[in-house]
């Protein structure tokens, strides 16, 4: 395991996803900044603790507000965002600026080397090698991090 | 009237070439079609020549027409259209054939399809124009009807078709808002699962909430994948299977076991997505599990092919084999029992000499 832990924060409205989810990030070895219910607290814990990498669902306590959660964490808090939501496919086409989507169901193995493949990538700015099953990546973030010709199949 | 004698007058020349017992002239007095003659060669064109079917269609006498131009039978409803190919024909010296709206000497009107042709001298000079004239208001009408139901039809089949299109909208988001709960919900019972398995200690109890949390996790990977693709109701095995075998090899964390696939690509339906699934995850789990007890490592192949109307599913290991004291718990074997049987599916396990073979033999079209 390469460089320091990453601060990761949870934006999840679902109380027992959260706390497995809390586990698995602390399991290979990142920390785990707390979790967000609504879009107004993760913008706020966004700002507040600058996460390296902030996990979010699409639908929180007040609604479909993912995608703008996503949007302002990659521009305003200099975070990176990665949705984990059930609909991969309404995702806007550029992602909302986040890196990237972990598609629910998602297992423990999934997200553990989603997670181990994403802290290589953010550390040492390029991709290990090809996309983990379970991760699809933004196609800005493919090509940041060297993976422009071996795009995730997204269907 | 100084233009009426004059066109009398070219009128009686006309017929002084055809004497009363010219069969010609007398078919043309007499025929229900109606006929005229003009004079091309005097000014704007007069009648010079109209026979009785003409006088009764329009309700004109005689006298009234020789010497007038014919467009005294246009009126309020004329197409411009039709007029202006009627005026450049005229003009041209040409044929032409056009159907437009006429007015009789009382008002009313009739579609007229009028045939209008020049007729040359010797010179090759338009001399005379000859027109008939046909009554088909009759047909008019009638097509007017077929317009007008075949314009009531589009109007009907684009409501139809727009009532269609909702529904369909309607029903396509109620599946992505049922596929979405779905996956959710398998999303909470994994996580379930995986907290509870967190808390237990007693080995025993720990193996099953894994073995559960296995099962579910392949019901899982279903759902990722089934509305992955444009058809909802096929299901693609083998896609299915690199993506189980991945997740499943990557948290058995055994390096020293190889996978090798020999993928065809096949579907089944939808509606045995999740019982196929639960068969082949037992089975995988079953050669990880028995075939390479700790320390003991190997190489498993899973096959996936279609084969005399059958897909022909195979995993095999080389494993220690199953003859031992490593029989797979009775639990997952009954649960590939009664799901093949479900899936009226054969499944045979046999000595690979080493370790151990399974086939399942899944009809393609529900059916051995």
């Amino acid at each position: 395991m390469t460089g320091r832990a990453l601060d990761v924060l949870i934006v999840e409205d679902e109380m027992l996803l959260a706390i497995e989810l809390e586990h698995l990030i602390e399991e290979v070895g990142c920390h785990s900044l707390g979790c967000a219910m609504s879009s107004d607290e993760a913008v706020d814990l966004a700002e507040k603790l600058h996460p390296d990498l902030a996990l979010v669902d699409v639908h929180l306590s007040d609604g479909p507000t993912g995608v703008e959660v996503a949007r302002k964490i990659s521009r305003d808090c200099g975070g990176v965002a990665l949705f984990m939501t059930a609909n991969v496919k309404r995702l806007p086409d550029d992602f909302a600026g986040a890196c990237g989507v972990i598609g629910k169901p998602y297992s423990e193995h999934g997200v553990k080397t989603a997670l181990s493949y994403l802290r290589y990538c953010l550390q040492q700015g390029q991709a290990p090698g090809p996309v983990p099953v379970g991760l699809t990546l933004a196609p800005a973030y493919a090509e940041l991090w060297g993976l422009s010709d071996v795009l995730p199949k997204i269907a | 009237m100084n233009d009426y004698s004059e066109a009398r007058r070219a009128g009686d020349r006309l017929a002084a070439g055809h004497g009363v017992d010219d069969p010609f002239a007398a078919a043309i007095r007499a025929t229900h079609v109606a006929m005229l003659v003009t004079d091309a060669t005097q000014a704007d064109d007069p009648i010079i020549f109209a026979n009785d079917a003409f006088l009764k269609l329009t309700g004109y006498d005689r006298d009234e027409v020789i010497g007038r131009n014919c467009r005294f039978l246009q009126g309020p409803g004329a197409d411009p259209q039709a007029v202006s190919a009627l005026r450049e024909a005229v003009a041209a010296g040409q044929d032409l054939s056009v159907e437009l709206l006429n007015y009789r000497k009382d008002g009313s009107s009739f579609w007229n399809a009028l045939s209008l042709s020049p007729v040359r001298n010797g010179a090759g000079e338009v001399v005379y124009f000859f027109a008939s004239l046909l009554d088909v208001t009759d047909k008019k009408a009638a097509e007017v009807r077929v317009r007008d139901r075949r314009d009531d039809l589009e109007q009907l089949v684009e409501a139809r078709t727009h009532e269609l299109t909702l529904a369909l909208e309607q029903k396509t988001a109620l599946l992505h808002e049922v596929d979405h709960r779905v996956k959710n919900n398998l999303q909470l019972i994994s996580s379930l699962l995986l907290l509870q398995n967190r808390r237990v200690t007693d080995p025993t109890l720990k193996a099953s909430l894994k073995g559960m949390l296995g099962r579910v996790n392949a019901i899982a990977t279903v759902h990722r994948r089934l509305f992955q693709s444009e058809d909802v109701e096929r299901f693609d095995v083998s896609a299915f299977i690199r993506d189980m075998v991945a997740d499943l090899m990557g948290s058995a964390m055994r390096d020293d076991i190889a996978v090798q696939l020999d993928l065809e690509r096949v579907d089944i339906a939808a509606s045995k997505a999740a019982p196929f699934a639960l068969v082949i995850n037992e089975l995988l789990t079953n050669a990880l599990r028995h075939g390479f007890p700790e320390g003991h490592g190997g190489r498993i192949l899973v096959g996936v092919a279609r084969q005399d109307g059958e897909f022909r599913i195979e995993i095999t290991d080389n494993g220690v084999g199953m003859d031992r004291d490593n029989r797979p718990s009775g639990f997952g074997l009954t649960i590939v029992q009664l799901l093949c049987q479900q899936l009226k599916a054969k499944w045979e396990t046999t000595d690979a000499e080493p370790g151990t073979r399974v086939i399942v033999l899944l009809p393609v079209n529900g059916a051995h």
